[in-house]
Formats: structure tokens, C-alpha cells, sequence
């Protein structure tokens, strides 16, 4: 397999600093070249939903826009003079110094840098995120593992009641903010007291409170495992990995009975819960049906271009809840090789008899567009990213779009989660259907 | 200053240009500086992040008909480049364009660690090949990065050993966002490429202009003045096809959207086959047309066409012009805008009769790529209008521009596409994203601008009460500090 890349459906190392952007006062310095954010922002930003980050967008992030005397004499003071700046002139919890291709080549101690800013009104902690060593998921990694073990502080006090949340993707996962505010209202509905450090009216203090969880949930097929075994090492805090964020009745009842299981919480409460709620997404279902079925082509299956974790969610729920059968999965966000087993394990864990679509894992998301210009179904669904609109118009199918880089749209705090996002998606995936003139006429 | 296309690359614009990205005190002393050739750049000791030249190489490339790029840097410089696919704007370009409607061909070569160590080209070549496999592409471009040029791949020579292996022209840009603060040394880049690639020898001579630029939008505003002269007109734009490019030097003259974007393929056009390239005079607002106008029918010898012209445009706009104005007296405006269109907007804002308080220009070109002696816009303004205005030169440095802001209090900030009008309005200032190129031209383009400017500052309740709301992330020392304290002492170069 080719180790280019068409259609990059990620970004740098660099684009990990979404992570810290989305804890409200963590502010990063970035000790690379002048352009190197602005590629990240625009897949992960720009033309993901319109989102930035609040309140340090980008275009006010310190940068000590790395240039050729930085490359000859190196760029250490640079950085340093530049991070002495940010803590006069910014009003942050925590300074996250970073690097990028050209700092690491030359050899600049950024960490050194870092350290040298002990006792300072802001603290300083630093993170290494060379392009040639990762995506943005390894970014993602870096931070969070930077923040772990140069930030955190045992609170010497457990609150078996309080679960932090780890696996949702700031930024990369277009949905994060909507995503985590309902997942949020649900986990307090089943009576947990969730700590999220992500997007609005969260921040540095829940990220102090990190250790003192009864146990950390993973909601993702891979993704920050790495962050939670840590966190088990450092503060011997359990962990619960559910392996997608849930989408639609089916997935999100077994994930409230996990939770309710693992944390010994109020069943009859629970039960009562998914009742009402699975009351409410067939009750929206039913109202679209004469829609649904008015002389209109019902696509029955699909193909995914995009992230592992989207792909888990959308899988379970289009087979699970809608009817559909995947033709083929294409993961592009370099999932390590040795998670690429229980990657494919999730997405065969469906309720049909045969599965024998195909998951490929590949970095290179022009793959799919190439093998689909020469053997397709015709009428199908593609799920996948703006780079997969064309293809998908190309070949006569519909389009939903699910994951980075979303679209020049506005998300607004859209989501797909649990059973209210469900009827979102059904919604989202019939109007497409039947707006789309090649798949939904049958004449 | 030509342009120098026997070399691999085009040069930067501070080595080429003298170009500067840190300067504040009047936009006189700034234009008789570079016009004296002593211009002092300043450093400074905080920045931000913003754009680089390496994108706005690769944007430009991939847009072009037939073409496969290939970015040799590590996953992540080329990522940004979705916001360019054809899948969010093809409606825009106005396109004969054969590949409207395919998703642009960008490939990374993925550079590694390892290839830090032990070399990448090895990866080029296979990408190289792979992409030609996978597309059969009309041409292919090969552009450097920060990481390529720092290990010392020799891009070039691959690029030239591969384009004879596969008998496919393959172009070769260096771009790395490291060697220059200015991103528009990314479209130099560009048209360095196409020039040496796409541009061929006249067949003949024709009466026709061509325009270089981002989009042919607006071409209304001026495709009829031109064919009064008897000019047809030629784009090479966002959209155009390889025939434009290959037809382009039958031109008699060329004139460009801006000096950021277009000097280059201008000034290539203009030494490689004499075609008379126009800049000291942008046919922008009223005052703008009527010199270029003037500047284009002396040349020809149609000077009586040119005023006819001027007559009917004029009289056309009058009425409107005249309503405008009385609304707009006195109106503060700031203006943050590329090197070329934050004086065009300076002129075509005191033309309206609003008081421009500051501009924040993004760098500044103390010449460009023409052959003659003739001044840039903003110093043929100075010299010819007596334009002057407070003004400051950054590199999209928002921290700068608010604070700049903040100590002048406009009652608008006109600006576009590097987040100046954002922070304008999360500090409750009303701001207007404007149109660059053929848009603006003339007096329509004036009184059309003007209108919008009344429009904008009608209803200013969102502006006011989310400006209200706005918690601001920064210290009073940053709030309290003077205008321009990043900026160091001037230095040469």
C-alpha cells in the first residue's frame, strides 16, 4: 500500500492543540512556522462545521513563527521571549508550549524552555508535536499526556459518583461540543456526576478534579485508551471503555445498561429513562414514515470514508436501527496496527447475519474515491467528509456528511448522540435521500 | 525589478522586493522610503500565528486544469487545502475549467522521522509515480516544504529525472513557509511555476487584455470598457483552463488584481513576451478608473476613448454617488487589507468622503515585478494625489491590529479574510468583510460599496450587544499597552 496521501482527512501533530483549545484557559504557544495552524484550522475548523475556539481563537495564538535565522542560530530564546509575552499579556490558567517539524529537526529544547518558567503567574508545561511523527490524533495524545503528567495532582479524595470523560475528539469530531452538552444531561440523568473538561462552562478546574473520578469512560473503539491506562497508573482510577459514541436507540440503551452495571447505579431510575426515551425516538420515526415511504428508492447500504470512531457509531447505528448494510469501511485516520483488530472487531459487532463487507485501513483517502470510480453499487449512501461529496455525486449516490472535515456549514451544536441525535441522523439521511434526485426517484 | 525565471524558484519578496512586514508612522514617509530605496523592515518580540507562503503555493497550483500536485513534507502541510476543494466553492469561479466538478488532486509524500534522517526522495519518486498511475494527469507540480528543505532534498532534480521518465511535464515550486514572512511570496511561487510551465510563445498579437487574479467575478464591471477600445479580455484566474494560459502572451497588456497575487505572472508576461504590464494605477473606485483608463488610452493612442468612457461611468454613478457621500461624511474608518487593496480601500474610503483614522496593511511592496520605473499604487497615489494616513504594516498580527484598534475607535473596520473584522466585532465595532478585484472597479464599484457601507452601519444591535458580552481573554497590561510595543527597532532586510 502507497505511504502518500490524497484527500488527508486529518491534520498535523499540530492540530492536537485543539484539545488544549477546547479546555476553557489552557492557551498553547506554538514554536513552529507562521502558516503551520492555519492548515489545521481549516480541516479541523473552518471546513469542519465553522467552529473555532473560544476564547482563544486562532488568529490570536502565540507563535513564534519559526523562520530561517531560527533554523541557523535556533530558536530557543525565540520561544522563550515569545512565552514571557503570553503570560504579561494573556489571561490563561495554562501556558502549553509546542513544537513542530522544523523546532524538532533543529534541535530546539523545548522542554528546557518550559521548566525555566517554574513559579511563574502562569505555568508553563510543554508538549512535542512534529507532523512527520503523527496525525492529530497523536497530537491529541501528546497533549492530553503532557497535561497528565507535567499539570496534574493527586486531589487525595475519590467521588466514586464522578466519572471523567475521555475518547471524544475535540474539533476533529465535528460533533464534540453538542455531543458532550447531551451526554452531559444523560450521565446526570442516570445519576453519575460527569466531569468534562471540554467546550462550554467546563475547564482547568475539571481537569484538576481528573483524579479524584470513581473511574474514567472511554467513548471510542481506541482513542485515549492510552490516556486512561495512564490515569489507572497515576491515581489508580478504573476505567469503563464503551467503544463508540452512541447514535439511536439500540446502542445507547446497552450503553446507559452498561454504565448502570459497571457503576452499580438506580435500575428502576435507568429503565425508566430508556423507556421514555426510546418512547420519544419511535414516536419522531413514526411521524417521518409516510415521508419515507412515498414512491422514493430506499438505499439498503453504504459506504464509509472517515475516522474510526465515526465509523463505529454510524455502522452500528445503520445497520442496527435503520436497516442497511455496509459495502465497504475505509478508516483514514491511521489507526496504530496493533488497535486495528478491535477496530475491525467493533465494526462486525452488528446485528446481521452476514457481514462480508470489507474494512480497509488506509491513509490515503483518495483509496476510496479511486475504487469507487471503477466498481460501485449504484444508489448507495456514502458517509464520509467534504472530500467524499463530489465522489459521491460522482457515482450517482447520496451523501451524508459525519466527520472531518465536515463542510463550509455551520454545525451550530449539532449532534448525532444518543436518541434524540438518532432521529437527527435518520432525519439528516432520509432528506438527503430524497433531495437527491439520482438516488430517490423511481419513476 | 524583473523577475528572474532562469532560476529554479522564485526568490522572496523581501529578497526580491525589499518587502517589509513590520513598519508604523504614515503611509508617506512609508511610500518615499521604498521609493528611495531605504525601507527599514522591524521585528518583533511577540507574534502570532497566521499564514504561510507554502499554501498559498499549493492553493493557487491545484486549482489549476489537469494538474496532480505533490506536497514533499510531512501529513499536515497540505491539510488546509480542502478549504479550497471544488466541492465548497466550484459555482464561484465562473469555470471553463474541465475538472469543475472533481475534488482537487493533492498528494502528501508523507514524510517521516526516518525520512528526516535518511532522505526522502525516495518517497517523492514513488508518489510521483503513484500519482501519475492513479490520475494520468495533464501535468504535475512538485512543491517544497519547511521539512524538505531543511533535510536537503533536491526536489528539483527528482521532479525534472521523473518528468522525463514519464513523459508528463512536472513543475517544480519552492515554497517553504520558513524562508518568507510574507505568504504572498507563496503566489510568486505560483506563477513562477506556471510561467516557466504553461505560458508559450504569441502565434500572434491581438487587441486583448489579460486579467490575473483570484476569481473572474465582476468582469462586468470592466469587459465593457475594454471592448469600447476594441480589447477582448483573457482571465487567468481561479477557473481558468490551460488555453488561457497558452494564449495569454497574444496579449497586448496585463494588469493585475492586486500586487500581492498577480505582480509576478504579470511581470513574467510582461519580460518574456512584451506584454505591457499596467500597475501604478488600479482601476478601483472612481479617481482609480478614470487614471487607469487615461494610463490604458495613452498607450494605445485611444485617449478620446478613454474620456468617453470616464464620461459615461461618471454620469452613470452620479446620482447614487452623490446620495452615498452626504451619508457617509464624516464616517471613521479603520482598514486592515493586503498590501494592495488597504491603500486602494484608503483612496477609494476618502473618494466617499469618510476619514480613514488608520490602515493596517498585511506587508508592504516597496516596488514590484514590472520592467519600468513606474511606482506601486499606494506611492503613485502619494505622489500624484498627496494621499497620506496613519498606517502600520503586520503580518496578520491580530494582537497588534486590536490594539491599534482599540486606541482608535472607529465606527467601522473594513477588512477581509484574516479574522481582523472578527475581533472588531467581538469587541462590539462594526465591521464589513469588502470584495477585492474586478468588483470594485469604477464608479459602480465605488457607489456599490458605499451602499453597503450604510447598509452594514444601520443596525448595529448585534454587533453592540454581543460586543457587550464579549469576555476578554487578555490582561490590562495587553489592553493598556501602546500601539506598536511588539515592534522592535528597524532593521535592513
Amino acid at each position: 500500500m502507497a505511504e502518500c496521501i490524497e484527500q488527508s482527512r486529518v491534520a498535523c501533530a499540530l492540530g492536537g492543540i485543539y484539545t488544549a483549545l477546547a479546555i476553557d484557559g489552557v492557551l498553547p504557544v506554538t514554536h513552529t512556522g507562521p502558516g503551520c495552524l492555519a492548515q489545521a484550522a481549516d480541516i479541523l475548523g473552518r471546513v469542519n462545521g465553522g467552529q473555532a475556539p473560544v476564547p482563544f481563537e486562532e488568529s490570536v495564538i502565540p507563535c513564534t513563527d519559526f523562520c530561517n535565522t531560527d533554523v541557523v542560530f535556533g530558536g530557543g530564546e525565540h520561544l522563550r521571549t515569545v512565552i514571557e509575552k503570553t503570560i504579561e499579556y494573556y489571561d490563561a490558567k495554562l501556558i502549553i508550549a509546542v513544537d513542530g517539524c522544523t523546532a524538532e529537526i533543529v534541535g530546539d529544547d523545548i522542554e528546557e524552555v518550559a521548566e525555566s518558567f517554574e513559579g511563574s503567574r502562569i505555568p508553563v508545561i510543554s508538549a512535542k508535536l512534529p507532523g512527520f511523527v503523527g496525525n492529530n490524533l497523536f497530537g491529541h495524545s501528546q497533549i492530553l499526556k503532557s497535561i497528565v503528567n507535567q499539570y496534574l495532582e493527586p486531589t487525595g479524595e475519590v467521588n466514586p459518583l464522578q466519572v471523567n470523560v475521555f475518547g471524544i475528539v475535540p474539533f476533529y469530531d465535528t460533533f464534540w461540543q453538542g455531543t458532550l452538552e447531551k451526554l452531559e444531561e444523560l450521565l446526570k440523568a442516570i445519576g453519575l456526576e460527569p466531569n468534562i473538561i471540554y467546550g462550554h462552562g467546563h475547564g482547568i478546574e475539571n481537569v484538576k478534579k481528573i483524579p479524584s473520578a470513581g473511574f474514567n469512560l472511554v467513548l471510542s473503539p481506541w482513542i485515549d485508551l492510552d490516556i486512561a491506562k495512564l490515569l489507572e497508573q497515576k491515581f489508580k482510577t478504573p476505567y469503563l471503555q464503551f467503544d463508540n459514541v452512541p447514535i439511536g436507540p439500540t446502542e445507547t440503551t446497552k450503553f446507559i445498561r452498561k454504565l448502570v452495571e459497571y457503576a452499580g447505579l438506580d435500575q428502576v431510575r435507568a429503565e425508566s429513562y430508556i423507556k421514555k426515551s426510546e418512547d420519544r425516538y419511535y414516536y419522531y420515526i413514526s411521524r417521518h414514515q409516510a415521508f419515507v415511504y412515498a414512491c422514493k428508492y430506499i438505499p439498503k447500504d453504504f459506504y464509509f470514508i472517515g475516522s474510526a470512531s465515526a465509523a463505529v457509531s454510524v455502522t452500528r447505528f445503520m445497520v442496527n436501527d435503520v436497516g442497511s448494510v455496509p459495502l465497504r469501511i475505509y478508516i483514514t485516520d491511521n489507526v496504530p496496527k496493533d488497535r486495528q483488530e478491535d477496530v475491525r472487531k467493533s465494526l462486525y459487532d452488528v446485528e446481521l447475519e452476514e457481514k462480508d463487507y470489507e474494512v480497509i485501513f488506509t491513509e490515503d483517502g483518495g483509496l476510496a474515491a479511486a475504487d469507487l470510480r471503477k466498481e460501485h453499487e449504484d444508489r448507495s449512501v456514502v458517509f464520509g467528509s467534504n472530500w467524499d461529496l463530489l465522489t459521491a455525486r460522482s457515482i450517482g449516490s447520496a451523501f451524508v456528511p459525519v466527520c472531518a472535515p465536515y463542510g463550509q456549514t455551520l454545525i451550530g451544536s449539532k449532534n448525532y448522540f444518543g436518541y434524540e441525535g438518532g432521529v437527527a441522523l435518520f432525519s439528516d439521511y432520509y432528506g438527503e435521500i430524497a433531495t437527491n434526485p439520482q438516488v430517490a426517484f423511481i419513476g | 525589478m524583473a523577475v528572474n525565471l532562469n532560476l529554479q524558484t522564485s526568490e522572496s519578496r523581501e529578497t526580491r522586493l525589499g518587502s517589509i512586514t513590520g513598519y508604523h508612522g504614515s503611509l508617506k514617509e512609508m511610500a518615499t522610503q521604498g521609493c528611495q530605496g531605504c525601507l527599514k523592515n522591524c521585528k518583533r518580540d511577540f507574534s502570532t500565528g497566521c499564514s504561510c507562503s507554502h499554501s498559498h503555493c499549493l492553493d493557487q497550483l491545484a486549482g489549476l486544469e489537469g494538474a496532480v500536485i505533490i506536497d514533499h513534507s510531512p501529513v499536515g502541510c497540505s491539510a488546509g487545502l480542502i478549504g479550497y476543494n471544488r466541492s465548497l466553492n466550484n459555482k464561484f469561479y465562473e469555470s471553463k475549467n474541465a475538472d469543475q466538478n472533481c475534488n482537487l488532486k493533492i498528494f502528501s509524500t508523507n514524510i517521516r522521522e526516518q525520512d528526516t534522517v535518511f532522505g526522502a526522495s525516495e518517497k517523492l519518486r514513488n508518489t510521483i509515480q503513484f500519482a501519475y498511475d492513479r490520475h494520468h494527469p495533464k501535468h504535475m507540480y512538485v512543491v517544497a516544504s519547511c521539512v524538505s528543505a531543511i533535510i536537503g532534498e533536491d526536489a528539483y532534480s527528482i521532479a525534472e529525472e521523473m518528468s522525463e521518465e514519464l513523459g508528463v511535464p512536472i513543475g517544480y515550486a519552492s515554497s517553504e513557509g520558513i524562508n518568507s514572512k510574507i505568504w504572498a511570496s507563496g503566489f510568486d511561487a505560483y506563477c513562477h511555476s506556471v510561467s516557466k510551465a504553461l505560458l508559450k510563445e504569441p502565434k500572434e498579437k491581438k487587441d486583448q487584455v489579460t486579467y490575473v487574479g483570484f476569481y473572474p467575478k465582476g468582469r462586468d464591471h470592466i469587459e465593457w470598457m475594454f471592448e469600447r477600445f476594441g480589447f477582448k479580455m483573457l482571465f487567468l484566474t481561479g477557473g481558468s483552463n490551460l488555453d488561457d494560459f497558452a494564449r495569454a502572451s497574444e496579449s497586448k497588456a496585463v494588469f493585475g488584481q492586486c500586487g500581492a497575487q498577480s505582480s509576478y505572472l504579470c511581470g513574467a508576461l510582461e519580460q518574456r513576451f512584451g506584454v505591457k504590464y499596467f500597475q501604478s494605477h488600479l482601476p478601483y473606485g472612481g479617481i482609480g478608473v478614470e487614471r487607469f483608463l487615461r494610463e490604458f488610452g495613452a498607450y494605445f493612442g485611444k485617449e478620446d476613448i478613454a474620456e468617453e468612457i470616464i464620461k459615461e461611468e461618471k454620469e452613470t454613478y452620479a446620482f447614487r454617488l452623490a446620495k452615498v457621500k452626504k451619508k457617509l461624511a464624516g464616517k471613521k474608518v479603520f482598514i486592515a487589507l493586503g498590501a494592495s487593496f488597504a491603500y486602494e480601500y484608503t483612496r477609494m474610503c476618502k473618494e466617499l468622503g469618510m476619514e480613514v483614522i488608520h490602515t493596517v496593511a498585511y506587508h508592504y511592496d516597496p516596488h514590484l515585478d514590472n520592467e519600468t520605473p513606474d511606482k506601486v499604487a499606494a506611492a503613485t497615489d502619494v505622489y500624484e494625489l498627496d494621499q497620506d494616513v496613519a498606517t502600520s504594516v503586520n503580518d496578520g498580527q491580530n494582537m497588534e491590529t486590536m490594539i491599534t484598534l482599540k486606541h482608535n475607535k472607529p465606527d467601522i473596520v473594513i477588512s477581509r479574510a484574516h479574522k481582523a473584522s472578527a475581533w472588531a466585532v467581538r469587541n462590539g465595532i462594526t465591521a464589513l468583510e469588502v470584495r477585492i478585484g474586478l468588483p470594485m472597479v469604477g464608479y459602480r464599484g465605488l457607489v456599490e460599496f458605499g451602499e453597503l457601507v450604510i447598509k452594514t452601519l444601520a443596525n448595529t444591535n448585534f454587533e453592540r450587544k454581543f460586543g457587550a458580552r464579549f469576555k476578554v481573554p487578555f490582561t490590562e497590561a495587553y489592553l493598556n499597552s501602546e500601539p506598536f510595543s511588539f515592534m522592535k527597532e528597524a532593521q535592513n532586510g
